[in-house]
């Protein structure tokens, strides 16, 4: 008989250490170094040992002379400590061909038409399979692709006339961009050879919550460089005078909920009922509680639901730069009286939020803002949208959940399609399933489509499989050779060909399943294998929002009947609007 | 006004105009008794010559300055005004003449086709969104088979685990030609759900002879019977959308050569026009 229940082991945290590798011995070591060195190991609770953290949570690299450490505009979840040697923080950009990252200039119409003719008729020919650039790929020993390191060759060349600054033993970089999930804000390489210990994300976190010297010190590195720009981008403080963001920046607390590899979960989450998903999210700040201040997102994703019957239901979702409890603050400042909170905010896989309290609104902030704008805001509780760009009129700071029925919201939410800014979104009510889509796509790639028309349903809308250039590209984290990466004009997320070695890092870290990897072929149609594996050569393959044509993506463009769509389905207005033409 | 609904009333008021405009011009002509067939003709061509050209759009999915939807657009308004400039091209009667009747049917046949079309375009997808299941049209034969041997192991289960026939026979005799066999044509042009209704009521009567573990069978069997008869319901809308736009495409092309041959002569008997 078939059994209904098997017992297994619940997952742990530190199932799948950070690198396979660490010894006893080498954990001995790093605890004789600082920062380590001066941590009070009884401040770690017994099931979090510090000696845990540095066990599972991070790995010791080596990296020759020349070699990429971080590269600008790559996402990364680990923080770096310099044990020995030297690395160069390059702090002028770098031309991004150098990095491996050419770019796309758009092809006039001449030129995509003959391309078009000349398509190979049968798929994925590749004329040149390998990088042909100033880029050395160096394999790991042990055949692991993720570990493969990318050199520049000729590196003073490269350097000369750029600013960079030296980082010697004992000195962490990269810190910030891991925690809050934002691009790498310049290109790092190893000066000589360097010996690095990466920290991965959770164990950067945990080191910080129990280690005062390296919270201060992290915390600071965030309030000099990027809190002020962060604040200043909130409508309610975009015109406060300097003397009173200072002190609001000084008193601004940050917090963490959730978890960072949120896409590792999404799949169990799905599994889950609807309600018990929702209420185990962790939650940021509870309906019926007194406002403790006002929430600003600076980054991922947050529910705001109200509570329903016996569940919760949803009715928006705020993201990066989205403030969270505006009317309860104003409504406490103008009472004098803590008011309750109207609704819940979740965070939804991981989120990063910057939490100004009552006391510092009321005194430093408040007061200096027009009556009017008080009021708009106020009025306005919900905020619209989650992305950066919501170009409706009304959207500005605020205003009531856009037309779109709970139902599809819950949907876009559970399955955490809010995150795609660019989501192939097709109405099956008008869809007549012509393929026209695939056709056009087939013909501005080479005779290979690049997704499929195919994929999770909500009533009569589908997500369809294509990428969907997301906000928290979790597809870019892990590129050994960074042969994935954002656009930083267009926020497109682009896969580099020739640079990618198939190593699959990408199509296993996306949630929606968007990157298909694929053996190629020569021209005359011989698949290509690697000379030491006799394996076929793997490329990951997606959508690239047909970069290289004028004229935006040829999926949407070739759909007679309006049925298809690219959408920012972090912006309710411009779903709103979608669905209801 | 919701964006679809005023690009409709865009379109049909320029459409109108367009018509009436050509209308007017074609009796002012015939009343102070000059000739408006050329005029009317070139009018005629020019219109059935776009409308063709949206294929070549089709093929050209690079084109970065329209977009098909848009071509659909301008295709289905100037394809209804094209309606009236044929009938004032032919003086509301039917031609005489081989080629002119040969024209005359095939642009009658691709007009009618286009509406059908269309009537099918936005009547069918909505039918198609309501079935549970999405598939590829492409995937359908591998569908139908996994459905056909599910069909198949459950009654050999039921043969097995009950020693009784009763299930087995029924499939033989009722369901196996079912499972195996595409829908005949008729089901493609008009599905009905009625073998379906009366596959499930013999089904329902069988039951009464089934032992309990044939019945567990028996409700396996009853839930394949749905499914398939979904996809083939899916398969024949699908079939539908993409057949009646093979016969309009069809029909085009004889039209546009027919009717460029007919210009030809008209200019060449035309007391030497050419
Ligand atoms: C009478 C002359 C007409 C000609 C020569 C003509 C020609 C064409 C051509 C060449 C296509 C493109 C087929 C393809 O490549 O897939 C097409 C598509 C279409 N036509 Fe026409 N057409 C005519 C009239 C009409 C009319 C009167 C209507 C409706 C009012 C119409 C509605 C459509 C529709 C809905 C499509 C297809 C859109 C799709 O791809 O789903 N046509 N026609």
């Amino acid at each position: 008989m078939l059994d209904l229940e098997i017992a297994v082991n619940r997952p742990q945290r530190w199932d799948v250490p950070f690198g396979s590798d660490m010894r006893d011995e080498d954990v001995d070591r790093l605890l004789q170094v600082e920062p380590f060195r001066s941590m009070d190991a009884d401040r770690f609770p017994a099931a979090l040992p510090l000696r845990g953290i540095l066990q599972n949570d991070t790995r010791i690299t080596d990296h020759p002379d020349g070699s990429i450490v971080v590269r600008e505009g790559d996402y990364g979840h680990s923080a770096f400590l310099v044990l020995r040697g030297r690395v160069n923080v390059v702090l002028e950009g770098l031309d991004p061909e150098t990095l491996g990252r050419p770019p796309k200039a758009s092809q006039g119409l001449f030129r995509s038409l003959a391309k078009m003719w000349r398509n190979p008729s049968l798929p994925e020919v590749r004329k040149h399979p390998v990088a042909e650039n100033k880029l050395a790929v160096s394999r790991d020993q042990t055949g692991d692709l993720a570990n493969t390191r990318v050199f520049l060759q000729d590196v003073p060349r490269i350097l000369m006339g750029t600013r960079s600054v030296s980082l010697h033993s004992g000195e962490i970089f990269g810190e910030l961009a891991a925690l809050t999930r934002t691009p790498r804000t310049a290109t790092v390489l190893a000066d000589g050879d360097a010996l690095l210990l990466e920290i991965r994300w959770q164990g950067l976190r945990d080191l910080m919550r129990r280690t005062d010297a390296l919270r201060h010190h992290i915390e600071r590195l965030y309030r000099e460089n990027s809190l002020r720009v962060h604040l200043r981008e909130t409508p309610l403080l975009t015109q406060l005078p300097a003397e009173q963001l200072e002190a609001v920046a000084a008193e601004t607390v940050f917090e963490t909920y959730g978890n960072f590899e949120w896409q590792a979960n999404s799949e169990a989450d799905g599994e889950q009922s609807p309600t018990s998903a929702i209420v185990n999210e962790p939650l940021i700040a509870e309906e019926g509680l007194p406002s403790a201040g006002l929430i600003l997102v600076r980054a991922g994703f947050a529910r705001m639901s109200q509570r329903h019957g016996h569940g919760h239901k949803t009715f928006a979702y705020l993201g990066k730069g989205q403030m969270f409890g505006t009317a309860e603050a104003i409504e406490s400042y103008r009472s004098g009286n803590t008011a309750a909170l109207t609704t819940s905010l979740r965070a939804l896989g991981y989120v990063d939020v910057l939490r100004i309290p009552q006391s510092v609104l009321d005194k430093h902030v408040f007061p200096h803002v027009p009556d009017n704008l008080l009021e708009t805001l106020h009025d306005k509780r919900a905020v619209y949208c989650t992305h950066h760009h919501c170009d409706l009129p009304h959207e500005k700071i605020g205003g009531q959940p856009g037309s779109v029925d709970t139902a599809l919201l819950e949907f876009l939410v559970e399955s955490r399609f809010i995150n795609g800014q660019q989501a192939m979104a097709i109405d099956l009510d008008r869809c007549t399933r012509c393929d026209d889509c695939v056709r056009a796509c087939a013909a501005t790639h080479d005779n290979n489509p690049r997704f499929l028309r195919h994929g999770q349903r909500h009533g009569s809308y589908q997500v369809a499989h294509a990428c969907m250039h997301c906000v928290d590209p979790v597809c870019m984290i892990g590129c050994p050779t960074g042969a994935i990466g954002r656009d930083m004009a267009t926020g497109t997320v682009r896969i580099n060909d020739q640079t990618c070695i198939g190593c699959s890092t990408c199509a296993n870290s996306c949630p929606y399943d968007n990157i298909r990897m694929v053996e190629i072929r020569d021209s005359r149609g011989a698949i290509l294998v690697d000379d030491a594996t006799h394996q076929p050569i793997l490329k990951a393959t997606k959508c690239d929002l047909c970069v290289d044509h004028s004229g935006g993506p040829a999926c949407q463009r070739a759909c007679p009947h309006d049925a298809l769509v690219r959408l920012d389905l972090g912006n309710l207005g411009k779903l709103s609007q979608w669905v209801n033409r | 006004m919701r964006p679809f609904a005023s690009r409709r009333l865009t379109n049909s008021v320029l459409t109108v105009a367009g018509v009436a405009g050509i209308t007017a011009w074609t009796v002012w002509q015939e009343n102070k008794l000059g000739r408006a067939d050329f005029h009317t003709g070139y009018v005629l061509i020019g219109a059935v010559l776009f409308l063709a050209c949206y294929n070549l759009r089709k093929k050209l999915p690079v084109l970065p300055w329209t977009t098909s939807s848009a071509w659909l657009q301008a295709h289905i308004y100037i394809g209804l005004a094209s309606a009236v400039v044929f009938g004032l091209h032919v003086g509301w009667k039917v031609p005489n003449g081989f080629l002119e009747i040969s024209i005359a049917v095939l642009y009658c046949l691709a007009f009618v086709s286009g509406i059908v079309g269309l009537i099918w375009t936005r009547t069918l997808p909505p039918q198609l969104a309501r079935l549970s299941e999405e598939i590829i049209f492409e995937r359908t034969a591998m569908i139908r088979a996994q459905l056909r041997d599910r069909a198949q192991r459950v009654v050999l289960e039921s043969v097995h685990a009950s020693g009784a026939t009763t299930l087995g026979e029924f499939y033989a005799e009722r369901l196996q030609e079912y499972f195996e066999r595409p829908r005949r044509l008729g089901y493609y042009l008009w599905p009905t759900n009625s073998l379906r209704r009366e596959l499930l009521a013999e089904l329902t009567a069988v039951r009464r002879y089934l032992s309990d573990p044939e019945q567990e069978k028996c409700e396996q069997l009853f839930a394949l019977v749905r499914r398939r008869d979904d996809l083939d319901f899916q398969v024949a809308l699908q079939w539908r959308l993409k057949g009646w736009l093979f016969v309009h495409l069809g029909l085009t092309y004889p039209l546009v050569l027919a009717s460029c041959l007919h210009g030809w002569l008209a200019h060449l008997f035309d007391g030497g026009a050419l």
